[in-house]
């Protein structure tokens, strides 16, 4: 019966039910949150151009690969050499021969840098902002444009030759004055050639005609081979992932911040310590002080009939509740008080609780001695019967 | 010592310094300025060791009602102190203000008033006075924490206390004092008066009535100065809750009135609080005495979560009385506790004295048995009325052995034990 835990009563116990409802108002804001992240780093995903390891490789078969491009050229007698490593295609390049540039931001700036004073043409294809800035300057980005087909449009002949031209969603580019563009969008092209240090730079803005997938369109294969093709030959660019350190040496976070800032933050430290100081003394201890026990005295008989309805004790408490209307029922009979226990004086009471109710000796004699109740239900309608008889001997 | 917050605020706002002026001087230079602020606090800061406490006020409450006590801080020092001061209780002695400030000038006192609205019987000590004197600049304390003891005694509140006066006017109508000059009903022979219209002629002492001349009644009292011996259990099934009053605190409340009503009639109280040993004993206070000493006995008992002893129980009892006298134990009807502790011990206890037995029922377990609507409903009165039989069962085998039963609800027991007592008194068995 006692045990040291133990609501007082009357404090109401929250259901389930209540309990899980207030955790999901209290949480939905944060998981509405969530959601929102997760929605919106999926369309972030989506929308980003994808781009697999493969992309733009010469050896590559997959939609993304230029092996189809190369296999044309190798067979039209320009052997196409690739090249990992910037400085082994600066070394390879020629006077004569066109270097093709491709996944520039793989490129360091010390690439770049040997790329520039690199001898021969360039081809960049899709180049990025540093790399733009490096090896075409003059040429800037402008805007992306998501037109596919196009026709050339210009004195290019490489281009004018290839005629009609498809783009995925390819950079459009603003040129310095003397260069040639073509395939424009809103006036602005997406191939652009110009002279730059005395070689010739052609800025493709978009992968996809070389692609082994988009080769075929249109005049993309022509395009590429009038772009690469009619050299002795070529050098093709794919640089592998720079190695990680490999630019400017051994430089850590601590190098790169000022050394204000390092103090800044060791003085912050200094502050957060002073701050735990102030906030860990207390004005005087907590005190601790043992607790009355908090059991309910009715706990024992709530366990009894938790007890008896999970076993479903029918008869135990039919026989509970006839006892105990018999108990009541005795007094108002005028019999005497040990009756109601004894079997002996059953037909004693049976008949005057008849005679007194007008009701039929067997009902009577089924409610305060019958059967277990057969379900459930005929133990509810026992209990209101057993209530029914008491009433009506009582206003009798 | 202690920091302020202030300091750590400086510190913060100092890193914005190296930001500027970026070099390690500037941040030695910073920590050294926050430092002798530090230092100049703590040498500045009122002297809290030359500060001493003494206490005066209630050591006394009765529970639900509120207790004074003041703690005069005096400075011996030469420096004015000004501080912040908790005067530390524990949580359920219910102390008010948690902080105070104080001033006290060198030489001074002054006092500081604490109220204690304590929740829960018992006793309630101060455990210490913490000081703490923050220095001019604002970056550092000093504190100091020094006992300062002092108990207040939480009493039971005796809510029954009202019922003193009707339980008083019956008591009255029986010893014939009563205004209304009936006359004493009793078995002890007070004193002969003449006859007037009304008397019970059966009451006429006709040996005396021979030798007036006139016809004279003999007038009765009940007994007096019969002894009287409060059991309290203080055992795992006084712990128990009726509503939310644990059952330990009902029973007093009744055993309060029972001593107030039967010290008014005469009779002598004795206490004792039995659980596997002696928690508690009154014994023979005289009338004035008594109420105080059994509240004051009553205040630090807890119910002991044990099984009570009843062998023991019973032999400390036989023990300590020898004449006569009405045993009023305060248990509660559990089956097992008493058929297997008390009963066997029954007939020893009865053949010398007369036995009260005073229990207080759940009104939770009426409520259940009255409960009807769905299955749960059901079940919850089966299990009541079941507890209900075990009841009037265990009373009416208490009955057997000429043992009185009173079972009542924890609101209706205090009056129901006295007019039992009262019943008894009437009937001249005590």
């Amino acid at each position: 019966m006692v045990t040291r835990a133990g609501t007082p009563d009357g404090a109401a116990v929250p259901s389930a039910r209540q309990v899980a409802g207030r955790r999901w108002r209290a949480s939905r804001g944060v998981l509405l949150a969530l959601l929102a992240m997760v929605a919106i780093a999926v369309a972030l995903a989506a929308l980003r151009p994808s781009g697999t390891a493969q992309d733009l490789d010469p050896t590559s078969p997959g939609a993304g690969g230029t092996r189809a491009l190369a296999e044309i050229l190798k067979q039209r007698g320009t052997p196409v050499a690739v090249s990992r490593r910037a400085a082994d295609a600066a070394g390879r390049a020629t006077g004569d021969a066109v270097l093709v540039v491709t996944r520039t931001e793989r490129l360091t700036d010390a690439d770049l840098e040997r790329l520039r004073s690199a001898p021969g043409d360039l081809l960049l294809v899709a180049p990025g902002r540093d790399a733009l800035a490096a090896l075409a300057p003059g040429v800037r980005e402008a805007a992306p444009s998501f037109e596919r087909a196009d026709d050339p449009d210009c004195a290019l002949p490489a281009a004018a030759q290839a005629g009609r031209a498809t783009f995925a969603n390819a950079e459009t580019y603003e040129v310095p004055p003397g260069a040639t563009g073509c395939y424009q969008a809103d006036g602005l092209p997406r191939l652009v050639q110009a002279s730059i240090g005395g070689r010739t730079v052609t800025v493709l803005g978009s992968s996809s005609p070389l692609t082994n997938e988009h080769l075929a369109e249109e005049g993309n294969a022509a395009l590429a081979m009038n772009l690469v093709g009619a050299r002795s030959s070529m050098v093709w660019l794919i640089p592998d992932l720079p190695e990680p350190g490999a630019e400017g040496g051994e430089r850590t976070l601590g190098d790169l911040l000022p050394f204000g800032v390092k103090l800044f933050f060791l003085e912050l430290l200094v502050a957060v310590v002073l701050v735990a100081l102030w906030r860990s003394r207390r004005l005087g201890p907590v005190v601790a002080e043992a607790l009355p026990v908090v059991v309910r005295s009715s706990e024992t008989v709530e366990g009894r009939a938790r007890l008896y309805r999970a076993h479903r004790a029918r008869d135990r408490a039919a026989d509970a509740l006839r006892a105990g209307a018999r108990e009541r029922l005795v007094p108002l009979l005028g019999l005497p008080r040990g009756a109601a226990q004894d079997p002996a004086a059953a037909n004693g009471i049976v008949s005057a609780v008849a005679l007194r109710t007008g009701r039929a000796e067997a009902e009577v004699g089924a409610a305060l001695y019958g059967p277990e109740p057969a379900d459930d239900a005929g133990l509810v309608r026992l209990s209101d019967l057993l209530d029914d008889l008491e009433r009506q001997v009582r206003d009798s | 010592m202690a920091l302020t917050g202030r300091l750590g605020l400086l510190a913060l706002l100092g890193a914005l310094v190296p930001l500027v002026l970026p070099s390690w001087s500037t941040l030695w230079v910073l920590w050294g300025v926050l430092l002798a602020g530090v230092v100049a606090d703590l040498l500045l800061a009122g002297n809290v060791r030359a500060l001493r406490f003494h206490r005066s006020g209630d050591a006394n409450v009765r529970l639900g009602e509120t207790a004074h006590v003041a703690l005069t801080v005096e400075n011996l020092g030469r420096r004015r102190v000004k501080a912040r001061l908790r005067d530390v209780w524990p949580p359920s002695a219910g102390a008010a203000p948690r902080v105070t400030r104080i001033d006290v000038p060198a030489g001074e006192r002054r006092r500081v008033e604490m109220t204690l609205v304590p929740s829960r019987r018992g006793d309630r000590e101060a455990v210490t006075v913490v000081v703490r004197s923050v220095g001019p600049l604002g970056l550092a304390a000093r504190q100091l924490s020094r006992p300062a003891p002092w108990r207040v005694r939480v009493l039971p509140a005796f809510p029954s206390r009202r019922h003193l006066p009707g339980k008083l006017a019956k008591l009255r109508e029986l010893t014939g004092a009563h205004v209304a000059l009936i006359r004493g009903q009793g078995t002890e022979f007070d004193s002969l008066r003449e006859y007037v219209d009304g008397d019970d002629v059966r009451s006429i002492d006709w040996r005396a009535t021979a030798r007036r001349g006139d016809v004279v009644v003999r007038t009765w009292r009940p007994e007096r100065d019969r002894r009287i011996y409060l059991v309290l259990d203080t055992g795992r099934t006084a712990a128990g809750r009726v509503g939310d009053v644990p059952r330990l605190d009902c029973s007093m409340d009744a055993a309060l009135l029972l001593g107030a009503l039967a010290s008014r009639a005469g009779d002598r109280v004795d206490l004792l609080a039995y659980d596997r040993r002696v928690r508690a004993r009154v014994e023979g206070a005289s009338r004035t005495d008594l109420l105080p000493a059994m509240v004051q006995a009553m205040a630090p008992l807890e119910p002991e979560l044990i099984e009570s002893d009843a062998a023991g129980m019973v032999s400390t009892l036989m023990s300590r009385v020898r004449q006569r006298c009405l045993v009023v134990l305060l248990t509660e009807l559990n089956t097992a506790a008493i058929e297997e502790g008390l009963l066997p011990l029954l007939p020893q206890l009865t053949a010398r004295h007369m036995v009260m037995v005073a229990a207080i029922s759940d009104p939770r377990v009426t409520e259940m048995a009255a409960a009807r609507g769905d299955l749960a409903a059901v079940y919850d009165a089966a299990a009541a009325e079941r507890a209900r039989a075990d009841r009037r069962r265990l009373t009416a085998e208490l009955r057997s052995y000429g043992v009185e039963v009173v079972d009542a609800p924890p609101e209706e027991i205090a009056p129901a034990l006295a007019d039992a007592y009262l019943a008894l008194k009437a009937a001249g068995r005590l």
